[in-house]
């Protein structure tokens, strides 16, 4: 039996231990697996809509206890006070409306070429689904891998990060106390992502692995399971034989989403929304807008309106309602800012703003200044020789800025990433447009949007480097599989009698 | 443009409580609250004198609201195949009606909503038909305007 180990979940601003909790050993890990597989049939004795009217019910116990979530979203995520709102908002909407997601999981008839209807697709849940959570979110995300399953009739083991496990167990608890019905086949667990992936993917009972999180990190994923498959061959045939199972693999990676402005805007309205979007949650959100381009017409103007922006963003106490900038999550964050920056200046990048930082020695109270880079357009010809900035995503609040000759240019420029989360362009052109929806290498394509939208019809996914498979979608399709019924019945009955 | 929408209120003897004949009278005077919704809307109010009996489903009172041409009926009751319930504390109806004009009062409204609260009061809905039909009925926008539904960018400001 394993030692369980003592988890002390700190308060990213304060240091101050919030709660202790137990973490899960490998055969806590594995007990909860076998329990919620074994009342999957929980799930199938309702049907979607009482799911969905059920997780309708939670969202408002979220909202009437939202204060003491947001509380414990402050403290472990160190997000501020007034970004925590929108943390939650997100998932008490989500849960509020699902059964708005039944539009993809109806069973459909096809009509055949002869104007028949023989064949009909029927949503199927994969099975047990084990999730991993990211530290930026400590709510949001967890609860909706949670919730997204349950919809559709998966079991589910979710795995908030352990930096910040508390709002998810509050959330759980707060399940427990109102009997939510089925909630026997989901569970959450509490250990380090390092081994509890592999305990998902040995464990022929979890049919999907989902994660948000780095793309490297997503791809470490797969390395480990191709490990675990090549252990499992059996050559007794004199051929290799895997004799394990394909698992199902959704992957929401990292974004370093541009957002091109045309000189055509209101320079200061878009400026704001730009600060916005940028930094908020101190930049360590997958969707903020991180490649900066301007159009070179209004590039020192608009430079000029959106520092001023950036340096009206307050930093500190992320309890006090007015700051704008929480710490970041961890050390490893700060020295990736300072890597960043460092590196940039190597290419003799002007820094406009910001590019300090503050560091207590602790691993609390870490907070890096809201910095804009400028990266001029000819160091991203090369992707593999470009600035770090460029190259990676910057989980942090340094964002770049580079100059656009054109229209043309600037979509050049946005589709020189690696990654394909979220385009941005704000333009009041409406000529251009279409060209923007047609050319930018993104799953999601947001044109004049405010920022941070919050909206069930907003999906996930990227492309390229940014999730695994390619594609946009909301969750709840990537957790049903179509089966394709054909019956002839109607047609052969009296032959085959 | 600016509908002139008529309200009526039926059986006001039937209700069961002093706080719904007093909110039906408040409601009938700003029936273009309800102008988004379109012909057909049927839904409750459903009062509560605790979250504990919201949770359990029990209503001190409950009065409906019809949407017909000429604008909305209140009558006694639920009605029958409702599209959704608002609930709302009597704390909160005791404050909304003391509002002075519509915007006043869709102000609280939605600051009972997004800011629930046992003792100051609070707001909730529980949709009897899929979002979709509820949408197409005009209740998002019918929810925004009666300031239940905010605009997600004026959460966060810089």
């Amino acid at each position: 039996m394993s030692k369980s180990q003592e988890l002390k979940i700190k308060d990213k601003f304060t240091g101050e231990t919030i709660r202790t909790v137990t973490a899960d050993t490998i055969e806590t890990v594995h007990e909860k697996i076998k329990k919620v597989h074994r009342n999957q049939k929980l799930l199938k004795e309702m049907d979607f809509f009482e799911r969905a009217q059920l997780l309708s019910q939670f969202a408002s116990k979220l909202r009437f206890n939202k204060n003491k979530l947001k509380d414990l979203i402050v403290a472990e995520g160190g997000l501020p006070v007034k970004y925590s709102e929108w943390e939650l908002n997100v998932v008490t909407n989500g849960f509020k409306f699902c059964d708005w997601y039944y539009q993809f999981l109806e069973e459909k008839p096809l009509t055949s070429i002869e104007g028949e209807q023989l064949v009909r697709i029927r949503y199927i849940p994969h099975g047990l689904a084990a999730c991993l959570s990211p530290r930026n979110t400590p709510i949001s995300l967890p609860l909706y891998q949670l919730g997204a399953n349950y919809l559709v009739g998966n079991p589910a083991i979710v795995k908030p990060s352990t930096a910040c496990p508390l709002t998810m167990l509050e959330a759980y608890s707060m399940m427990e106390e109102i009997d939510f019905p089925a909630l026997e086949a989901l569970d959450l667990v509490i250990a380090p992502g390092e081994w509890a992936v592999d305990e998902f993917i040995k464990s022929p009972l979890v049919k999907t692995i989902m994660t948000i999180t780095a793309s490297h990190t997503a791809k470490d994923i797969l390395v480990r399971y191709g490990r675990f498959l090549k252990k499992t061959v059996d050559r007794s045939m004199g051929v290799d034989m895997y004799t394990q199972p394909f698992k199902n693999f959704f992957f929401e990676c990292a974004g370093n989403d541009a957002g091109i402005v045309m000189n055509d805007v209101n320079m200061e309205q878009v400026a704001k929304w730009n600060a916005m979007a940028s930094y908020t949650n101190s930049g360590q959100q997958c969707f903020s807008m991180k490649r900066i381009i301007v159009h070179q017409d209004i590039y020192d103007e608009y430079t000029e309106c959106l520092i001023k922006e950036i340096e009206k963003l307050k930093y500190g106490d992320p309890t006090n309602p007015d700051v704008d900038i929480g710490p970041l999550g961890s050390r490893k964050i700060l020295m990736m800012m300072e890597v960043m920056v460092e590196d940039a200046k190597k290419y003799n990048a002007k820094i406009y703003t910001g590019a300090e930082k503050i560091d207590t020695g602790k691993d609390y109270g870490l907070f890096y200044k809201p910095t804009l880079v400028e990266i001029k357009p000819e160091m991203c010809e090369d992707l593999s020789k470009a600035p770090f900035l460029w190259r990676e995503e910057a989980f942090g609040p340094v964002r770049s800025i580079t100059k656009a000759k054109d229209i043309k240019d600037a979509i050049k420029l946005a589709n020189a990433s690696n990654y394909g989360m979220r385009a941005v362009v704000y333009t009041s052109n409406l000529n251009n447009i279409e060209v923007f929806k047609n050319e930018l290498e993104a799953a999601n394509i947001y044109v004049n949007a405010r920022p941070m939208l919050v909206d069930i019809t907003v999906s996930l996914g990227g492309i390229k480097d940014s999730a695994y498979p390619a594609g946009c979608k909301y969750y709840p399709q990537e957790l049903v599989y179509g089966k394709y019924i054909y019956d002839g019945t109607s047609l052969n009955l009296e032959k085959i009698k | 443009m600016v509908i002139d929408l008529k309200s009526n209120i039926f059986n006001q003897n039937d209700f069961k409580t002093d706080i719904a004949r007093n909110y039906t009278s408040f409601l009938s005077n700003y029936p273009e609250i309800f102008a988004d919704l379109i012909l057909g809307s049927h839904f409750d109010f459903a009062i509560y004198d605790s979250i504990e009996s919201y949770d359990a489903r029990a209503p001190i009172d409950v009065f409906n609201v019809y949407r017909n041409g000429e604008g909305i009926e209140i009558k006694p009751g639920k009605a029958n195949n409702a599209d959704l319930e608002l609930a709302l504390s009597v704390e909160a109806i005791e404050k909304l009606i003391k509002t002075k004009d519509n915007v006043e009062y869709a102000q609280l409204l939605g600051s009972f909503y997004n800011e629930p609260n046992e003792e100051n009061g609070w707001i909730d809905f529980m949709l009897f038909k899929r979002t979709q039909k509820i949408i197409e009925m005009g209740y998002g926008k019918f929810a925004q305007t009666a300031g239940i539904l905010e605009d997600d960018g004026s959460i966060i400001h810089l």
